[in-house]
């Protein structure tokens, strides 16, 4: 049975009270009721509304957003799986750590949109060449934040392991692993906008299928009510990735609550 | 920031970039495109001599340092007036918190819609993008100051002004600090995502008009050179914090 009450309460709090929308919608009410016809740029919300469904009705809605939610979902899924291991691999050995630190250091610091003019030019305009461009930018935060979290689980606890003469397995997922999901989940927290913004980019600078491409188009043209139309779309898709993100944040977080040791170096 | 030099991490690092030339000289590698490091070497040399990287670097740098500049003062007062009136909080905060997560990639294309190819576009784009970290580590920073210093500005009989600049504010700044150094960042990645697609100038420009022109030696040169100069620009921020903040060392400003 789904207790529904403690993830709605989890997606809740946090949030400021509802009546503070208050000016969005007066001001998007205002919008509509001036309504600039002249200005071809700032269409009324209604006809952006109409807008959409002239793209939905001709199926290339549905196509493009579907094309960029598969790459999100599969980019943030490799990345956590990558990231993650590469991360407890590296956290573990201080050798590895300071053999690659300063290598890390340099792709942990490169602005992520420059990885995608270099992966055009090794892989060309192929489809997998979204998802490997995602993969690449989304996986530094959660690789360095797993890194850094398990290298710092208290030696104390180690020790633990060896008094209860626990194998290096059971070391691994009874005492390693809990110390280092919170610092993950807050890598996957980092990673997911950095992918959604590298995703659109990736579609935005090759024109591969996808919202990114769509939007541009829609520019090109100067259709600018499916412009906006469409920049409602990337944001709701925001909302809801992080509503769900936030979920299933707060179930994991209650398994694995968040333990001292990982915040304090050394 | 180590003070010491990680020798075994340079020594790695150095023989990534042998493995990588000789991996190219040899024939190893299947990719077309993939240039030599000593090529890139040739062609930075080309692009510092021709002058371009020189032009390329000003406009980004002064793109960003005008939009972080423009995203640290709305960002900072956003955070202050919601961070001190419970009443902007109540009536305001949804609406913000509605707008923070749509992505700044997606409004390049409104942008561009209304500015065009300009430096407007850019600059709407990063300062968008860039005064959310300032605007809620500003309005965190004073709502969690303690109550207690609240009180001493009370007992000291401070105007209101007063308690702003001498508490509230100090009390705030190393979370203040650590927002202006994330909008940095931002500011950084935005200006190059904006002279990618939107104005033809900088950086981002340089790399996929290198990209277009399949130069792929003056590209690695220019990707890697904004490496570098991300790098740099986020240790002279430290530096700059660690500078103004002594008191509170590194902790407080290393996290996030």
């Amino acid at each position: 049975m789904l207790r529904l009450a403690p993830w709605f309460s989890a997606l809740r709090s946090g949030m400021p009270p509802l009546r503070g929308l208050l000016p969005l919608v007066v001001l998007l009410a205002l919008w509509q009721a001036i309504n600039p016809q002249g200005s071809p740029y700032f269409p009324p919300p209604s006809s952006w509304w109409t807008g959409l469904s002239v793209l939905a009705k001709s199926g290339r809605l549905g196509a493009a957003l579907s094309s960029t939610l598969i790459t999100f979902v599969l980019a943030i899924a490799l990345s956590c799986v990558l990231g993650g291991l590469l991360g407890l691999l590296l956290g573990r050995s201080r050798a590895a750590r300071r053999a690659l630190g300063p290598t890390l250091e340099f792709f942990r610091g490169l602005p992520p949109p420059v990885i995608v003019p270099v992966a055009v030019l090794l892989l060309g305009y192929v489809q997998s060449l979204k998802l490997v461009v995602v993969v690449l930018v989304a996986i530094w935060p959660i690789l360095l934040n797993t890194a850094s979290a398990t290298a710092a689980v208290s030696e104390l606890l180690v020790e633990v392991s060896h008094t209860l003469r626990l194998g290096r397995v059971a070391t691994l997922y009874k005492i390693i692993v809990p110390s280092a999901v919170p610092a993950f989940l807050v890598g996957v927290r980092s990673a997911i906008p950095l992918a959604i913004i590298i995703t659109l980019l990736v579609e935005m600078l090759t024109s591969l299928p996808g919202v990114g491409s769509l939007i541009v188009i829609s520019q090109r043209q100067f259709h600018s009510a499916e412009v906006y139309g469409l920049l409602i779309v990337v944001g709701l898709m925001g909302f809801v990735i992080n509503a769900i993100f936030v979920t299933i944040e707060g179930v994991t977080l209650r398994r694995f609550p968040p333990r001292a040791s990982y915040m304090h170096d050394n | 920031m180590r003070a010491k030099l990680n020798i075994p991490g340079t020594l790695t690092l150095l023989a990534l970039v042998a493995l990588w030339e000789v991996a190219v000289r040899g024939g190893a590698v299947t990719f077309d495109y993939l240039p030599a490091p000593s090529a890139i070497a040739v062609a930075f040399v080309g692009i510092v001599r021709s002058g371009e990287l020189l032009t390329a670097t000003l406009h980004t740098l002064g793109s960003v340092l005008i939009g972080w500049v423009l995203a640290l003062v709305i960002g900072g007062a956003l955070g202050l007036l919601f961070g001190l009136s419970a009443f902007a909080r109540r009536w305001f905060l949804a609406t913000l918190e509605v707008l923070r997560p749509l992505p700044a990639i997606a409004f390049l294309p409104v942008a561009l819609l209304l500015f065009s190819f300009s430096l407007t576009t850019e600059l709407v784009v990063m300062v968008y993008a860039s005064i959310w970290p300032m605007f809620i580590n500003t309005m965190g920073g004073i709502a969690n100051v303690s109550s207690r210093l609240n009180d001493v500005g009370l007992t000291l009989k401070l105007s209101p002004t007063q308690t702003l600049l001498k508490v509230l504010i100090p009390a705030a700044a190393p979370s203040i600090l650590v927002g202006a150094r994330l909008c940095l960042g931002l500011t950084l990645v935005l200006a190059i995502i904006a002279e990618m697609i939107g104005n033809p100038h900088g950086l981002g420009y340089a790399v996929v008009n290198a990209l277009i022109a399949i130069q792929p030696e003056q590209m690695f040169a220019y990707v890697l050179f904004i490496g570098v100069l991300a790098i740099a620009l986020n240790a002279l921020l430290l530096q700059a914090a660690r500078l103004l903040l002594p008191a509170y060392g590194r902790g407080a400003v290393e996290t996030v």
